[in-house]
Parts: structure tokens; sequence; C-alpha cells
């Protein structure tokens, strides 16, 4: 699994994924200390994850074994937000610049669009 | 899902039995900031009715065989969604309703 920074939301109407209440998620492909490295792509969020926060990306058909995405055209996950990272007893996440900027892990997704 | 903008068609006249019916559409890569292509091909099987110049996301792999369009057949890239907007930091980098947000249109 992959690390990622959620970065802000995909809009799409015209689909045939057939999932339930889905909420895409623009994330991109991040360190262990949360600097981004330009690469995006589009996840589904599985865990109500926010802009800013470190999540968990499952890739490939590992996708698939979940009850919301089973049998369906499912490639990238969000399937968890970071809470801390321990790199050999250096804390790397939440990085000190980042302590008071990222929002905390749990319930509330940011859906605003336009500032 | 990997972002992509639909570029053109693909024809094949000689194909597998299994291909026949399905949609070729060719697919370039786009940053999600910027909507410029990355120069990266490639061609995808079309299960949502996209057109040129649409922004799309696509599916690999194994689940590039999950939509209804797909099921059974030999595909590794299948477009399962046309994108409306994109938001990244609050912003809208693109909005398809707004006609050609982004570069690369």
């Amino acid at each position: 699994m992959n690390l990622a920074r959620v970065r802000g939301t995909v809009v799409a109407t015209q689909r045939s994924d057939k999932v339930e209440g889905a909420r895409w998620l623009l994330v991109e492909d991040c360190d262990q200390g949360g600097a981004g490295k330009g690469e995006y792509l589009v996840a589904l969020d599985m865990v109500g994850a926010d802009r800013g926060q470190l999540v968990l990306l499952t890739q490939g058909s590992s996708c698939r074994w979940t009850s919301r995405t089973d049998d369906r055209p499912m490639d990238t996950l969000v399937v968890a937000i970071v809470d801390a990272i321990d790199q050999g007893g250096v804390v790397r996440w939440p990085a000190a610049d980042e302590a008071q900027t990222a929002p905390k892990a749990g319930k509330g997704a940011a859906r605003g669009r336009k500032g | 899902m990997v972002l992509a903008r639909v570029k053109g068609t693909v024809v094949s006249t000689h194909k597998s039995p299994s291909m026949q019916g399905l949609k070729l559409l060719l697919l370039e890569k786009v940053d999600a900031v910027s909507l410029k292509g990355k120069g990266d091909y490639v061609v995808g099987i079309d299960s949502v009715g996209a057109n040129a110049g649409e922004i799309v996301f696509y599916v690999t792999g194994s689940s590039a065989r999950m939509t209804d369009t797909t099921k059974g057949k030999p595909s590794d890239a299948t477009i399962i969604a046309i994108v409306d907007e994109i938001e990244k930091d609050g912003e809208l980098t693109y909005d398809k309703g707004a006609g050609s947000a982004g570069a690369g249109a």
C-alpha cells in the first residue's frame, strides 16, 4: 500500500462503476513525511478522508475485496487515514510544519469546491 | 484510477472475436492540476460513452473487466467515468460545464 495526500475531489455523473454513494478524491503520491511527488490519482473514498490528510491507498485487484467494491471496476481506494508514522524513532508524520495545518483524522469531509 | 483526456478513436477490423463491439479510444494521461497532457498514451475501452476532448478516468488491470461492457472481455484499461469537475485545495482545476478550464483542451 502506498501513502498519499488528499488534495481535492473529483466529480463525475456519467459513470459505469455502479458504486453507490461514491465519493472520489484527488490524491497525490507522497513520501512518509507527507511531501507530494506530483503524481495524482483518482481514488474511491472508503473512510471519509479530508483534504490535507495522509492516507493509505490500496491499488489493483485488492480494491475489490470490500463489500462496496465487490465485482466493481475499482483499482484505487483510500482505505485508511494515517495518524502517525515513526521511522526509526523519528516522528515523520505529522510533520513538524504540518502539525498545525493538517486536519485531524476522523469525521467530516471537505466537500467545498470554490473556496 | 488515472485521469486522461480522450484524444481520438482507435479502429481495428481484424481482432479477437472477444473484442468485437468494443469502442477503443486513444487516451493521453493528464496532470490533475494543469490538465496538460503528459505525452503518455494508452488505448482504453469505453464503457460510458466518452467523446474526444473529454476528461475521463480509467481503471487498469483485472478491474478493467468489471464493467457491464467489458465483463469477460480482454480489456486491461477501461474508462469508467466522464469527469465534470476536479477540485484541488478548494479551487476548480477543471470544470466541464465552464468549457475548457485548464490548458490543453
